[in-house]
């Protein structure tokens, strides 16, 4: 595709900005670690001294490049001056795509997901996008890798309740996999397998996610004035959680992401991150390319990819087309984990994802910006172990300052004693820059917000965001100790060989009881205590420095279940706090959302849930003929399967649907004719108890 | 309660019968179709007055299956329904992941920001 010999001119601009930030953010770590090297006692042992220069001179540069970043960005927003923006394609356009032949499949992979929201939110594109110029070149695809048996059932009645409704049969799509191989870039990879060639481009979304008609339109546009993208990126902004910590996390991503998403974009330019969803992609490349390889061997860094974004970014860029970010292109949201437990659960898996990358470091190939993702993500949570082992090795030393004596004369014929030499303002100017690195970018987030509106109206006046900024900052101080211990406790657990599994993610505010924040932060609550006690026993001065981080630890469980309370998120959102734009003027997009969610449920004779998708499927004359009809192709098994399957039904028909485990039912469903059979002998079940299970009389107890 | 001369009381309908004809409405109103017509299948299968649910949706399938309202098992009367459009295949091939020395990797790294760096542009 692309011209090896010549370069495009963005490479250029892009080499000389990358080579700015190396020296901006190397030679202040130079400075800075020289300084922290002076200012060890020089009593403890070398060892632990180099070692502790060398952590914390990483970390220094880690965050150098995410102040430098935001800088960046600021500048960019504040200037309003980028040749580079790829926006600059759709600009003074209409709101159509010209070319009939390009179509975009947007699709949302789904695995056990809230039927009722997803469907809201597939009900909110398609009317966005039916409101534009060109709704015939987008086709939605719901792409499911759901193992539950019932909430299959619920997947296919709700895409097929909402065709009906919408009359977007032909163009709103429902397909189930039967094994979910290599889990979210698989199901994706299949769609492109059997239907990619019918679409130019195709839009992942996530469960979650929501883009707004207008957006999606730009991003064909863009794609179609620039055939050197291969995958554009949107920033999607957090939206509708009430738990706080989620909505700290909306603030937070609101307030500071677009300085962060300005300044990625300023050093990376064609080179950015794909992020596995609220992106579009070019199809053919993507087929020709991005299909990615089980990595060779066993354990946990072995298998199928996991952060497999972050992959086929490089494999994309590789394949010479660019990957960009349009950081001021707005309609594109998604939504956080509502609770910290929530949270630590899907880092566990990027975490994994993450550290799988280190094998794919030297790939063949890879552009050095990609590697420097990889490295980054690596960070992402590797510097959590860092930062404790930075802390660990700082209270040994402390604590060895008081149990050892200090040698004075540590080379015999020396003619003068080393005396230690405390340099209190050294330290306080380190720390002073590592606290300016950490915190002067959430407050320089504000400044773009001022600068559009002085009263800041949609944060809830100026005075109000600047105490959210402040509650913002002390919260995430709070947090941090917390997610570094788990993050370090992922990566050790990684690297030990422990796999995770696929599991669900939580996308409702019903928060985390007592029972389980104690369950998950028991042991981070022990260490936290344990090391305070013991600081405090041996060196009580060192007690009050290290105190920020015992403190979070030890009052760990009561944190994640006061954070993840949705009655505490309302009580900040009264008081003004935390507050974001589409909270104060909700965008039409999600005023939709709200209404679909709030849509009746549709009418049912039947005394059972709607999420009892199998019992439906067996009792549910229309819901069973739904499923029976979309089981297209279905061919007899073998005897012995046969036979199985119908000792499943006889099992079903003495004991009721309850007495079946998750694969028996799925056994059942995946096959047509036996749930045929099970449908009309239940309906002739005579005994009243039997009817009663499956929900055709009231239960003996309630009608006599 | 005292019925009118000619009417049936509760008592001349047996427990069987009652659970038949629950069965049969309750099929019919699982079908959710437009009253005059469920109402109307409902009453041809209690013609034969069953006497057990399981006489009675004997009854219920075979008018159903007259007019074409049983539920459909794929490949029977072409009641299919497609939920995903016609295949148009492809094929993915997992790309070539081969690894480099470090050391390689480094020296082709400073080329190619060197390239960069200086080269022709487009």
């Amino acid at each position: 595709m692309a011209d090896k010999d010549r370069i495009p001119p963005w490479r250029h601009t892009g080499s000389r900005r990358r080579l700015l930030l190396l020296i901006i953010v190397l030679i202040p770590t130079v400075i800075s670690a020289n300084t922290m090297a002076r200012l060890l006692p020089d009593r403890g042992s070398i060892l632990l001294d180099t070692f502790l220069v060398a952590v914390f001179t990483t970390l220094f540069a880690w965050i150098s490049v995410g102040f430098w970043t935001s800088i960046a960005g600021l500048v960019i927003l504040l200037t309003k001056r980028d040749s580079f923006r790829v926006t600059r394609a759709c600009d003074g356009l209409d709101l159509s795509i010209a070319d009939p032949a390009a179509r975009t499949a947007i699709l949302i992979p789904i695995y056990n997901e809230d039927v009722k929201r997803v469907v809201a939110g597939l009900r909110t594109t398609f009317d966005s996008v039916r409101q534009t110029g060109s709704p015939d070149r987008f086709d939605f695809f719901l792409l499911s890798d759901t193992t539950d048996p019932d909430v299959w059932v619920e997947e296919e009645e709700a895409w097929y309740r909402f065709c009906k409704e919408e009359d977007a049969f032909g163009r709103v799509f429902y397909r189930k996999r039967t094994s979910n191989t290599k889990r979210k870039s698989g199901n994706v990879a299949d769609f492109c397998r059997r239907w990619g060639k019918s679409y130019r481009y195709m839009a992942v979304f996530d469960a979650d996610s929501i883009m707004s008609g207008e957006t999606l339109v730009r991003l064909v546009q863009i794609m179609e004035a620039r055939p050197d993208i291969g995958i554009l990126q949107t920033p999607p902004k957090a939206v509708n959680r009430e738990t706080l910590i989620a909505r700290v996390q909306q603030f937070a991503n609101h307030v500071y992401g677009p300085l962060l998403a300005a300044g990625l974009h300023f050093w990376q330019l064609g080179d950015a991150q794909y992020c596995g969803h609220n992106a579009i992609l070019r199809v053919e490349p993507f087929i020709k390319h991005c299909e990615l390889p089980r990595l060779p061997g066993k354990g946990p860094l072995s298998g199928d990819i996991l952060s497999h974004d972050y992959v086929e970014s490089a494999l994309m860029c590789r394949a010479g087309y660019g990957i960009w970010l349009t950081y001021d292109l707005r309609g594109s949201w998604e939504e956080t984990p509502p609770t910290l437990i929530d949270e630590l659960k899907r880092d566990r898996r990027w975490c994994q994802g993450n550290l799988q990358h280190t094998r794919l470091l030297f790939t063949r190939g890879f552009f050095p910006a990609h590697r420097a993702l990889f490295i980054n993500g690596i960070l992402s949570y590797g510097s959590a172990l860092l930062w404790l082992a930075f802390l660990t090795v700082n209270s040994v030393q402390a604590i060895s300052e008081v149990l050892f004596e200090p040698v004075y004369m540590p080379i015999l014929r020396k003619f003068l004693p080393e005396m230690p030499v405390w340099r209190p303002h050294w330290a306080v100017s380190l720390l002073g820059s590592t606290t300016l690195l950490l915190f002067l970018p959430k407050f320089l987030g504000a400044l773009p917000i001022l600068l559009a509106d002085f009263r800041a109206r949609l944060y809830g006046g100026k005075i109000r965001l600047f105490f959210s900024i402040l509650l913002e900052v002390a919260l995430s101080m709070i947090l941090t100790p917390i997610r570094m211990i788990f993050h370090s406790l992922f990566v050790i657990s990684t690297l030990l060989g422990k796999s995770v599994g696929w599991g669900t993610q939580s996308r409702d505010d019903r928060g985390t009881t007592w029972r389980e924040a104690f369950r998950a932060h028991w042991w981070g609550s022990l260490l936290g205590i344990c090391w305070a006690t013991v600081v405090y026993w041996i060196i009580p001065s060192f007690f009050w420095w290290i105190t920020p981080i015992t403190f979070s630890l030890g009052l760990s469980v009561p944190i994640s279940v006061f954070t993840g309370r949705a009655a505490v998120g309302r009580f900040f959102r009264k008081a003004g706090l935390f507050l974001i734009p589409e909270e104060v003027e909700r965008p039409p997009e999600l005023v939709v959302l709200d209404e679909n969610l709030s849509r009746p449920a549709p009418y049912t004779p039947f005394p059972f849930s709607r999420k009892q998708g199998f019992l439906r499927a067996v009792v549910d004359p229309l819901v069973h003929g739904l499923h029976t009809s979309l089981l297209l192709r279905f061919r007899r098994g073998a005897p012995s399967k046969e036979r199985s399957r119908e000792k499943i039904v006889e099992k079903a028909l003495a004991s009721g649907p309850d007495s079946l485990t998750r694969k028996e039912k799925t056994a059942l469903l995946r096959a047509p004719h036996h749930l045929r059979e099970l449908h009309r002998k239940v309906w002739r079940l005579g005994e009243d108890n039997s009817a009663a299970r499956w929900g055709l009389v009231p239960p003996e107890d309630e009608s006599s | 309660m005292n019925f009118p001369a000619g009417r049936s009381s509760r008592s001349d309908v047996t427990p069987a019968q009652r659970a038949a004809r629950d069965r049969v409405m309750l099929y019919i109103r699982g079908l959710d179709l437009p009253p005059a017509k469920g109402l109307r299948l409902a009453a041809e299968s209690m013609e034969a007055a069953p006497s057990s649910p399981e006489e009675a949706m004997d009854a219920l399938e075979k008018v159903l299956g007259e007019e074409g309202l049983l539920p459909g098992l794929p490949g029977e009367r072409g009641q299919n329904i497609r939920s995903f459009p016609p295949l148009n295949r492809s094929v993915m091939v997992a790309e070539e992941m081969d690894r480099i020395p470090w050391r390689t990797s480094f020296f082709r790294f400073l080329r190619r920001w060197r390239r960069e760096l200086f080269g022709r542009e487009k």
